[in-house]
């Protein structure tokens, strides 16, 4: 067995001993989009302009439930190394013959699974029960932001919970960037009418970026050279951070 | 060939505050092939400091170390794929149970599929796990979890073997047992370097030890070299038949006693010197005061130990 697919079984392994990993990856961002979504279509729907269309807010919302999604799939993979620590195998597995960075990109071939499976049910949630249009030409496109975003939210949490010697430092670290990182961003509301200040944070924020990719792949909602251009920033953020991740992994010692 | 090279290696921690902890200044040794090599030193020598090096989960400040001709800052993948690792803690997979902690292991080994299952069933009787197989490991006793951890290093034919206190927490006819597997292994020509404080264990296991304290070596050798350097050191244990009061241990302390514990009726001490001088002084003190029992015996390794790492402070 490769090293790389050696960590994926491992990672299933794991992930399959507490089903409530599961319910908290999969069914808490449908659970948003049918409680959140439905209380805010109601007084939203037609009040706000994305782009010269108008759309319901069930589907504005719907790419930002896939990047919330993603984000807590990585979140609960890198809190994963917390485990690791507690178990003492932390240290043991820096000593077997994989490269960091094959560790750290085998823990997200089984995440991107993950991420995957929650968001095709979002999307068949928005689609059958809330109408939502979907770009199915664009699928390929959604497809890839899943494992790109995926992976980028994975290296960068990955780095603090490496580095982090407490977990409760690690999950107060996490839930500050999450509401930070979801509020000031597109994945609420459209920025267009919001403080400068909050436009200019918006822009510089990667979930901005996610939220935006998702929106044009499933709504095409956006202009494209826009599109293109988040797009390489979050490529070029993922590398950033597996290269920062894999140098926490040589320094973890 | 040798299996370990290490030259003068240097490992520097810097702390929060300004103060640098030098967990290892400037030590150098090589260990043959199919050796067992033993680290003795007390906590805080820099033994697990130099394991982490060698199965490069940490970098050398200075220095140089090699694994099979590998250098283990130049080429760590080619070093783990050479090696087997116990390290100090308990390392374990909790949530998983015991066939797929050795399982998994073999695998991110390297090993495949079959061969995997076909080594579990020797390595599974060998350490007594066949009735905890299919049990979570964090439900395990923490003797029981060490004996997954080190059933591991089995399931593999790595080279070289490092195992920082190994034993530790198992019951001692598991140890025996490991310890005899360790034997086996050397003999196929595996090498082996064991970090331990059990000084018998080392003395029963090692072909070469090394005595080191605060990242410096202070001695290595077989055992009869270092044998050598505790010539004229014996221990002397002595029962009174009345209890060991203020007088009697001034009296003994005046014969100069590198070390001396008294206990209740009992005093024991470590001299260095002429054995004949010093029983003809004891002589003198047994005419005033009775002795019930009178026991002699040539310095072991914790005695040398004791000593060395006592001169080192």
């Amino acid at each position: 067995m490769s090293g790389i697919a050696a960590v994926v079984y491992r990672d299933y392994r794991q992930r399959i001993t507490n089903i409530g990993f599961l319910f908290w990856d999969l069914f808490t961002p449908i659970a948003y989009l049918t409680l959140f979504g439905t209380g805010f279509e109601r007084l939203l729907t037609g009040s706000f302009i994305v782009d010269g269309q108008v759309p319901a807010y069930t589907s504005f919302l719907l790419p930002g439930v896939i990047a919330m999604t993603i984000f807590g799939v990585a979140m609960n993979t890198s809190w994963g190394f917390f485990m690791d620590k507690d178990s003492g195998i932390f240290y043991e597995l820096l000593t077997y013959p994989i490269t960091r960075r094959q560790f750290l990109i085998g823990k997200i071939c089984f995440n991107v699974l993950l991420s995957a499976v929650g968001s095709l049910l979002a999307i068949a949630l928005g689609v059958f029960a809330m109408k939502v249009q979907i770009r199915w030409d664009l699928l390929p496109l959604t497809a890839a932001a899943i494992i790109v975003t995926t992976a980028g939210w994975f290296f960068l949490l990955s780095i603090f919970a490496i580095r982090l010697r407490r977990m409760d430092s690690f999950n107060t670290f996490t839930s500050a960037a999450y509401i930070i990182l979801m509020f000031i961003s597109t994945m609420f509301y459209p920025i267009a009418e919001m403080p400068v200040w909050f436009r200019v944070t918006a822009w510089f924020n990667p979930m901005t970026w996610q939220v935006d990719l998702f929106r044009f792949s499933l709504l095409g909602i956006g202009t494209p050279s826009t599109i293109l251009l988040e797009g390489a920033a979050f490529v070029l953020f993922t590398m950033v951070c597996l290269a920062f991740a894999v140098r926490a992994l040589d320094r973890a010692a | 060939m040798n299996a370990i090279e290490v030259e003068e290696l240097r490992k520097v921690y810097r702390s929060n505050t300004d103060d640098a902890v030098r967990a290892l200044d400037g030590v150098s040794f090589q260990v043959p092939q199919g050796c067992i090599y033993g680290l003795l030193g007390p906590n805080g020598a820099g033994k697990s400091t130099l394991v982490k090096i060698l199965t490069t989960i940490t970098s050398p400040t200075s220095g140089r170390a090699a694994v099979l001709g590998r250098d283990v800052a130049l080429h760590p993948l080619e070093v783990r794929q050479q090696i087997a690792v116990v390290l100090q803690q308990t390392a374990v997979e909790t949530l998983l149970n015991v066939q797929d902690n050795l399982l998994i292991y073999a695998y991110l080994h390297g090993i495949r599929r079959r061969e995997a299952r076909e080594r579990l069933g020797a390595v599974v009787d060998e350490f007594d796990l066949s009735d905890q197989l299919r049990e979570t490991v964090q439900d395990l006793s923490i003797g029981t979890k060490r004996r997954v951890q080190v059933a591991k290093i089995f399931m593999l034919d790595s080279p070289v073997i490092f195992l920082d206190e190994a034993t530790t927490g198992m019951d001692p006819l598991m140890r025996r047992r490991v310890m005899d597997r360790i034997r086996t292994e050397a003999r196929k020509g595996r090498t082996v370097l064991l970090t331990t404080q059990v000084l018998s264990e080392a003395e029963q296991l090692c072909d070469t030890i090394m005595i080191i304290d605060r990242g410096r070596k202070l001695a290595f050798g077989t055992l009869q070299d270092l044998r050598r350097l505790s010539e004229h050191m014996f221990r002397v244990n002595l029962s009174f038949s009345g209890g060991t009061d203020g007088d009697l241990v001034s009296r003994l302390e005046a014969l100069k006693p590198v070390e001396l514990k008294a206990e209740g009726k009992t005093v024991e001490m470590l001299f260095r010197g002429e054995q004949s001088s010093l029983l003809e002084k004891l002589a003198e003190i047994s005419r005033s005061i009775s002795i019930t029992q009178f026991e002699v015996r040539g310095a072991g390794l914790e005695e040398i130990f004791l000593t060395l790492v006592k001169h080192a402070k």
